[in-house]
Formats: C-alpha cells, sequence, structure tokens
C-alpha cells in the first residue's frame, strides 16, 4: 500500500440487502476463538463468525459506537476494506424487541418439545435459534 | 346473419369480462415482479460480495491444496468427515467423484398462465438428457414446482425428489430446504454432480434458458482477481475458514437461482396476461363492429317490411 490510511470501510451484506456500510477506525467481530479487533491497515484476514455482536468505532463521531448482531457467517479484510457477509444481520437501532422475545420463547418451547421426543436435529435447529433471540436481545439492550 | 343480436351482445359481456380478469392478473404479477426484482436488487449484492471472496480464495491457492489435500484423503480411508456448521460438507463440495449419475435441479413454476415459461424449460430438459444420457440410471431429477413435478412423473423420468408451493417472493429459509435435500442427496451419493436448470431473467420480455453446475464447486474465475500473489492470515485454520464460506456460497448459488428463476417468472405472467388482455380488446372491437351490422342488418329489414306493407296498402 502506497499511502498509508488510518480508515477502515466496514460493509455488511445479508441476502436482503447491504445492512452496514460506513468508515470506522476500530471493528471488533465474534471470530471462533474469541473477540477480534480490526484496525486500518491490518493484514489480509478471512474467519468465520459465531452469533453474536460486532462493533464499530465511527470516524464521523468517535464517542459513538455501533452494534449489530450477526447470525455466523464470514469476514473477509483486504485493502482496509472490511466484508462481512452472513445469513442475516441487524443493526442494533433496527432490532424489533418484542419479536426477538417472541423468537426466544418460541426457541425455549421448540427445545423443550424437542428434548421429550429425543429429536437431536431439531434440538439443535431451537438452539441456534434460541441463541440468536438471545443475542439480538443483548444487543439491543446493550444500546440502552 | 349466423348470429343473433343477443348471441354477439352476450359473447361481448362474457370477452369484457375475461379481458378484465387478465388485466387484474397482469397487474398482480407486475406488482410481485417489481417487489421480487427490488429483492434481487438487494441479493446481488450479497452474492457478488460472497464471490469475490470465494475468488480471493481460489486465487490464493487455498482451495486447490484443500481440494488435494481430501482428494487423497478421500481415496485412502473413504469416510467423508463432518461439517460443524453447515448440512454441506467441505470435502463433499470440493471432492470431484467420477460421474456415474447426474442430478438436475429443474425449476418451474407451480401455476399455468405463464406463457411459454414452463414449455421452454422442459423441452429443454429433455433435449438435454436425451442428448447427455442412454439410459435413466445416468441421472435423477429433483423438481421445484407443480408443473415440472407433473411433467416428469407422468413421462415417468427419474424423478427423485418434488418440493411444490414456492412463495412468489422466497426467503432464504424457505430455500433451505431443497438445498439441504439436493445435498443431501449429493452427500449419499445419489448423484455425483448437480446441475440447477432455470429460466434466467433477462428483462421483462425474455428469459433464457440456464443450466448451471452447482455441485462441487469447480468453476472459479480467477482471472478477474488483480494481485494473485495476496496472502491471508486465516483464522483459526485453513479448514474452519473454508467450511463456513463455501457452504454459504453453494446455498447462495442456488438461492440465487431460484431468485431468478421467480422473477423470470412473474415476467412471463405478466407478458401472457398482457397479450391475453390485448386479445380480448381485439376480440371485443371485432365483435362490436359485428353487433352494429347485425343491428344496421335489422332495421333495415324493417324499414323494408314497414315500407313494403305501406306499399301494399296504397
Amino acid at each position: 500500500m502506497a499511502t498509508e490510511q488510518k480508515v477502515l470501510t466496514v460493509n455488511i451484506v445479508t441476502p436482503s440487502g447491504i445492512v452496514y456500510d460506513h468508515h470506522a477506525t476500530l471493528l471488533v467481530v465474534p471470530a471462533m476463538a474469541g473477540q477480534l479487533g480490526i484496525m486500518a491497515n491490518h493484514e489480509p484476514i478471512i474467519t468465520p463468525l459465531e452469533i453474536g455482536e460486532i462493533r464499530v468505532k465511527r470516524t464521523d463521531n468517535p464517542a459513538r459506537e455501533d452494534a449489530i448482531a450477526v447470525n455466523g457467517g464470514f469476514m473477509e479484510v483486504s485493502h482496509n476494506i472490511a466484508s462481512i457477509v452472513a445469513d442475516s444481520a441487524e443493526r442494533a437501532r433496527d432490532i424489533d424487541i418484542t419479536r426477538a422475545q417472541s423468537a426466544k420463547e418460541r426457541a425455549q418451547n421448540a427445545i423443550k418439545t424437542a428434548s421429550e421426543h429425543h429429536n437431536p436435529d431439531e434440538l439443535r435447529r431451537a438452539q441456534i435459534a434460541l441463541q440468536r433471540a438471545m443475542n439480538r436481545i443483548n444487543v439491543k439492550n446493550h444500546l440502552l | 346473419m349466423a348470429e343473433s343480436l343477443m348471441d354477439i351482445k352476450r359473447r361481448i359481456a362474457s370477452t369484457k369480462k375475461t379481458g378484465q380478469i387478465t388485466s387484474a392478473m397482469q397487474m398482480v404479477s407486475g406488482a410481485k415482479l417489481s417487489q421480487i426484482e427490488k429483492n434481487s436488487i438487494a441479493y446481488q449484492q450479497y452474492t457478488n460480495k460472497i464471490r469475490e471472496i470465494v475468488t480471493h480464495l481460489a486465487a490464493s491457492q487455498l482451495i486447490a491444496s484443500a481440494r488435494q489435500k481430501r482428494t487423497t484423503k478421500a481415496t485412502t480411508n473413504g469416510i467423508a468427515e463432518q461439517s460443524v456448521r453447515h448440512d454441506i460438507s467441505l470435502s463433499n463440495l470440493l471432492v470431484e467423484r467420477p460421474i456415474k449419475k447426474t442430478g438436475y435441479l429443474v425449476i418451474t413454476s407451480d401455476r399455468g398462465l405463464v406463457g411459454a415459461y414452463n414449455s421452454s424449460i422442459l423441452k429443454a430438459m429433455v433435449e438435454m438428457i436425451s442428448q447427455n444420457h442412454q439410459s435413466a440410471d445416468e441421472y435423477a431429477i429433483l423438481a421445484v414446482g407443480g408443473t415440472g413435478a407433473d411433467f416428469f412423473k407422468a413421462r415417468q423420468m427419474n424423478l427423485s425428489y418434488e418440493y411444490r408451493g414456492v412463495s412468489d417472493v422466497p426467503s432464504f429459509n424457505e430455500v433451505r430446504e431443497i438445498i439441504k435435500t439436493a445435498v443431501a442427496m449429493y452427500d449419499s451419493g445419489v448423484f455425483d454432480e448437480l446441475y440447477v436448470c432455470y429460466n434466467h431473467h433477462v428483462n421483462s420480455l425474455t428469459a433464457a434458458f440456464r443450466a448451471e453446475k452447482m455441485l462441487p464447486i469447480t468453476d472459479l474465475d480467477v482471472s478477474e482477481v488483480t494481485d494473485k500473489d495476496q496472502e491471508y492470515i486465516t483464522e483459526p485454520s485453513v479448514d474452519d475458514a473454508l467450511d463456513a464460506i463455501l457452504p454459504q456460497y453453494a446455498e447462495s448459488l442456488i438461492y440465487g437461482a431460484l431468485l431468478d428463476s421467480k422473477t423470470a417468472e412473474h415476467s412471463a405472467s405478466m407478458t401472457a396476461m398482457k397479450s391475453a388482455t390485448d386479445n380480448a380488446n381485439n376480440l371485443i372491437s371485432d365483435l362490436s363492429i359485428k353487433y352494429n351490422r347485425a343491428r344496421q342488418a335489422q332495421i333495415t329489414t324493417e324499414i323494408t317490411e314497414i315500407v313494403g306493407g305501406a306499399a301494399a296498402l296504397e
């Protein structure tokens, strides 16, 4: 890279379009081995992500931190562009807390019925759904 | 005059009603089309991004080395490892098996009234199969959409899976089921390669038949990548990274095809309904002329009768 840049571009895409596209000074993602912080001029890296919270420190307002709930997916960083590709991702301000709550209850019920019927496939799916709902609730509450 | 005045009047009324229905259907399809086109544009950004990342990976030789490793492993112990996060296991995505049987995922519509949409797909399919295969043991068909399923069943072609009731604007979760079944069949060796066959939406007037190879992942065009020697760190390991990315890539390809074919279906339906409405209008104007002529003829006859009657009285 000829010139040292201080800015990292973060964009998050899901099947329903671009969810997030901003310049950042710091990006923290939930990688498989734990939280992973990315700053400008990072080495090219590819990593899968866990269900969790992405935090972004923006350049235009250093005091603020954006939070995005992400359901797995992966991240690629090269040339100061961080691309996060996930099945679904929601910004904290877009999360509907009542929907997340009801999703959580639904998942808990599903876990109960699945463990009663000894259905490991269904159980695993319900556990992931629960994890996602919990994640969304956590990210939302984090904002408040 | 063969038809009476009343008959013509009745025909005009019924044609008008049909025309109203078709024009309403045209508008419904138009609304669905614009909705799904908006979705497709958003989805395009996602699929472009995935493709970009996967080609980067391919360019940095990570995929090639992983494939090599897996191919040798598969031949030595023959046990497929399971993916942790996805239904598709990585080794199955990459290893090219000898082709004994080919799978075709054929996407058609559930309903009719879509013009030549279904027939063009089915015709192309039959042609392709008869060209590439000698016997029914060499292929398996997975039909998405009722028309295709019924067609292949009636011809007793090797239909091994059918899925009906794809919604008008399909969601990613909905398509999961189809993908999962296709991949499970691929895993268990029902077929050794998978093509997805559908109508590609070119614009609102034209659609083109397409058959794309989806499994195993082979056709990665690395020529568009400029910096080939860029090296990536992979966290925590190459295998884990590929295990997350490649299955998602395969899923996105299949979902993309389905979205594309749905778009083509809506536009085909819109075009078909538009021409039906136009035909109805033409028919109505022809019938109106006929009606007016018949009425005129009747009046003329009446006048002649009156005149004739009056002359007889004198």
